[in-house]
């Protein structure tokens, strides 16, 4: 006998001003290997079109279906109904603007984020075209790719207390990204720069090592160990340079 | 993060840093004192004598008289360091909830116990200091009245407890924020933080039976 999954989806439309936050049920037989993406993808074709939620690779590659899925962001598409129980919640990503349902705009907050992190190799050199690209030692471009995994899904960011309590928190997500630049040899900033983007109470300082972060990553990303690192190069890094970044001023 | 792009051009001091190195220090400090205070009481075991001269060094050293008011001065700064992460508004407050309830997430749950235990330390913990620093000596006698007499028996009890957990927590805590506990750690340090809560409170319940049938 296939199961009959109850799904508690969070409703409502910004847009309309009759719409009110609310839950709404739906009944769903189980099928062999459902996930929730087809079994969304079924309870808005057989049951109501005006549900809104996004999904674009299927495969955990875009980062566009996480939800908190009974309790735990994670995303829909990765997640099969057989590892959860009868009653399934879902609910958009909390600090994210609502565009409806249990659709956010990641993109808007991910934007702004890569902005304030400078999310981008910084250079001192011209760029040759024609010049071959310089090598780099394989293991350390392992190591690089491991934090460069991050499909900007979010679920970090909802998972945070810090980061849902102070809206301007960089959060896991940003602070791993610097830790990807700080590896990346390519790149030239000085540890004063990266001080500057991140030795604040908006990034590492901020973090309150609650973990949930590292805790609900999909990708697995090692974001514990890069917090406790960049905390560590940060904390010593201001006693050790004192002298040395007042002179600078 | 909203318009908070802009503030970040600007010239970033180092205070964040120093503050946050001084709350995980301070800690440090306090949980070591800590420590050496469990087992300062734990000496009631060996006898009313013992404990006596025990704490007749510590005074007769003027460690008690030094020590006590410098802890206490830490004891305070570690708070006010602490209450820059605590949620003291109401909307920080329900967000914090909610999260929490939402999210079934134990690490979260255990830095709600150490906001909650941190706030009962600091009345408890002003309390006890001011009990006993003001009424030197210590001696066996006069402990035994502070456990025997009144709701003291209660006190103690949620004192103690709050003490282990706050300390505990706080390690790990201290560690998960600075490195030092790793993902590939990290579940063994909870089992020894675990461990080590557990140790203090029955130290300490030990002292306290002790004490109330001294
Ligand atoms: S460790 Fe906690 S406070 Fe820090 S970024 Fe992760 S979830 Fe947020
Ligand atoms: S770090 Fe993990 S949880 Fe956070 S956005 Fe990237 S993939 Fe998602
Ligand atoms: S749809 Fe792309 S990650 Fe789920």
């Amino acid at each position: 006998m296939p199961r009959m999954l109850q799904f508690n989806i969070f409703r409502y439309n910004p847009q309309d001003e009759d719409s009110k936050p609310h839950m709404q049920t739906f009944y769903l037989e189980e099928t062999p290997n459902l996930n929730l993406f087809i079994a969304l993808n079924k309870i808005r074709e057989e049951q109501d079109p005006s549900l809104q939620f996004d999904f674009c690779c299927r495969a955990a590659i875009c980062g566009a279906c996480a939800m908190v899925i009974n309790g735990k962001p994670s995303l829909a598409c990765k997640t099969k109904t057989k590892d959860l129980p009868d009653q399934i919640n879902l609910l958009p990503l909390p600090g994210f603007k609502l565009v409806g349902d249990l659709s956010v705009d990641t993109g808007s907050w991910f934007r702004s984020m890569n902005e304030r992190v400078k999310a981008w190799v910084h250079q001192d050199k011209e760029f040759d075209p024609t010049a071959e690209e310089e090598r780099m030692d394989n293991s350390l471009a392992e190591k690089i790719y491991e934090l460069d995994r991050c499909i900007e899904c979010g679920c970090c960011i909802a998972a945070c207390a810090t980061a849902q309590m102070r809206s301007d928190f960089l959060g896991a997500v940003a602070l791993n990204r610097v830790a990807r630049f700080i590896l990346d040899p390519r790149d030239k900033r000085t540890e004063k720069e990266y001080f500057e983007i991140i030795g604040t109470d908006q990034g590492i300082f901020g973090c309150m090592g609650l973990l949930a972060c590292e805790d609900v990553c999909p990708k697995n990303i090692p974001l514990q160990d890069q917090l406790g690192y960049l905390r560590r190069k940060m904390g010593l890094g201001a006693v050790k340079n004192y002298l040395f970044w007042r002179k600078e001023k | 993060m909203n318009s908070a792009s802009k503030v970040m051009v600007g010239r970033v001091g180092k205070g964040s840093a120093y503050l946050d190195l001084s709350q995980a220090l301070s800690g440090i400090l306090l949980s070591l004192f800590m420590l050496g205070h469990t087992l300062f009481v734990f000496g009631i075991v060996f006898g009313a004598k013992f404990f006596d001269q025990v704490a007749g060094f510590l005074e007769s050293t003027n460690l008690a008289q030094i020590g006590g008011p410098i802890v206490g001065l830490i004891f305070l700064v570690h708070f006010i360091l602490a209450a820059r992460k605590i949620p003291f508004t109401t909307k920080e407050q329900k967000i914090v909830w909610r999260q929490a309830l939402m999210l079934k997430h134990s690490d979260t749950w255990l830095w709600l116990v150490q906001v909650i235990t941190g706030m009962l330390l600091l009345l408890l913990g002003s309390i006890h200091v001011w009990v006993i620093l003001n009424d030197l000596p210590i001696t066996a006698l006069k402990s035994k009245e502070l456990v025997q007499s009144g709701l003291w028996l209660y006190f103690n009890l949620l004192f103690l407890f709050s003490v282990a957990l706050h300390l505990g927590i706080g390690l790990y805590r201290v560690g998960a924020k600075w490195g030092f506990v790793t993902r590939s750690n990290r579940f063994q340090v909870k089992k020894v933080i675990w461990g080590l809560i557990g140790g203090l409170i029955l130290l300490d319940l030990i002292s306290l039976f002790r004490f109330y049938f001294l």
